[in-house]
């Protein structure tokens, strides 16, 4: 029989691992979203220039 | 009349994809070997099977900081300021991976020794000051502006910071205690067959997740400097 004190830890500790890298992927698609508006920004800009030369 | 612009397609599984998908299919398979396969540590129990993340995180940290560095040193070699990213991602990547260490080390000693932190332990104390040391590193980047400067300040404490490592894996082996458990020796990998494997594949699937990060977070951060440029020639034209 398997010390209920040792699974609760080793659970944590490979539990900490995976949210660690579930908060890394949420950072990098928060990232991903500043990147995707800078991109519409420079889309916008570059339309509002096509406008004005036309 | 000039010829239409062929901008070449990119390979729709591309190197980040393929490394990504590779750490999924070896983590799947290092789980699978740690909680159904490998047989319980005739001393330590169940509870030994943190060794299997909690080694692997380790020397991970270890191999980012040192790729860090030789970036850094390549940086200053050459004056190559691209570099620059490359020497900065690892130290990134090497401060998660080295909190991570100290969670689960911090864990695995609480079950084994009933205390979270042993501060007669030299390797703990030794691994802790190469930790706050990278964590320094971040301290000195972002006070000073972006530019050559900063990049050669960084790559300058980074390579400094490297030396500490061999310091650190000596105390491992010249400290002799009773408390942290010493496996990699002069005559090899001190375990049965079956856990080096489970090892050998718990490693190899946290240094390619590794490895996977850190091509998609150096992917992230070129592509914020192109767009950061584009935005810059941009408003300088409007």
């Amino acid at each position: 029989m398997i010390p209920a004190t040792e699974v609760r830890h080793v659970a944590a500790a490979y539990g900490l691992v995976w949210v660690a890298i579930l908060a890394y992927v949420i950072i990098l698609n928060a990232k991903l979203g500043r990147l995707e508006r800078q991109v519409d920004e420079l889309a916008g800009m570059l339309e509002q220039r096509m406008a004005g030369d036309e | 009349m000039s010829a239409p612009t062929v901008t070449p397609e990119r390979p729709r599984i591309d190197t980040p994809t393929a490394v990504t998908a590779l750490a999924c299919v070896l983590m799947a398979v290092a789980l699978w070997l740690v909680f159904f396969w490998v047989p319980n540590d005739a001393i330590d129990g169940f509870r030994q099977r943190i060794f299997y993340l909690h080694v692997p995180i380790a020397m991970t940290t270890y191999l980012l900081f040192v790729w860090g560095a030789i970036n850094a040193a390549r940086l200053l070699w050459t004056g190559d300021l691209s570099l620059d990213l490359k020497s900065y991602v690892p130290m990134h990547l090497g401060t998660v991976f080295g909190t991570l260490t100290l969670i689960t080390g911090s864990i695995w000693a609480h079950t084994s020794w009933g205390v979270w932190w042993y501060w007669g332990s030299e390797e703990l104390n030794s691994f802790l000051i190469i930790f706050l040391f990278y964590c320094a590193y971040f301290m000195l980047r972002f006070s000073i502006e972006p530019g050559e400067r900063r990049a050669r300040y960084s790559a300058v404490y980074a390579l400094l910071g490297v030396g500490l490592i061999p310091v650190s894996v000596a105390a491992v082996h010249l400290a002799q205690n009773e408390f942290h458990p010493i496996v990699f020796t002069d005559r090899g990998a001190q375990m049965a067959n079956g856990m080096l494997f489970t090892f050998l594949v718990a490693f190899a699937a946290v240094f390619t997740l590794a490895v996977s990060m850190y091509l998609v977070e150096l992917r992230g951060k070129r592509l914020d400097e192109r767009l950061a440029d584009l935005r810059r020639r941009a408003a300088g034209r409007a």
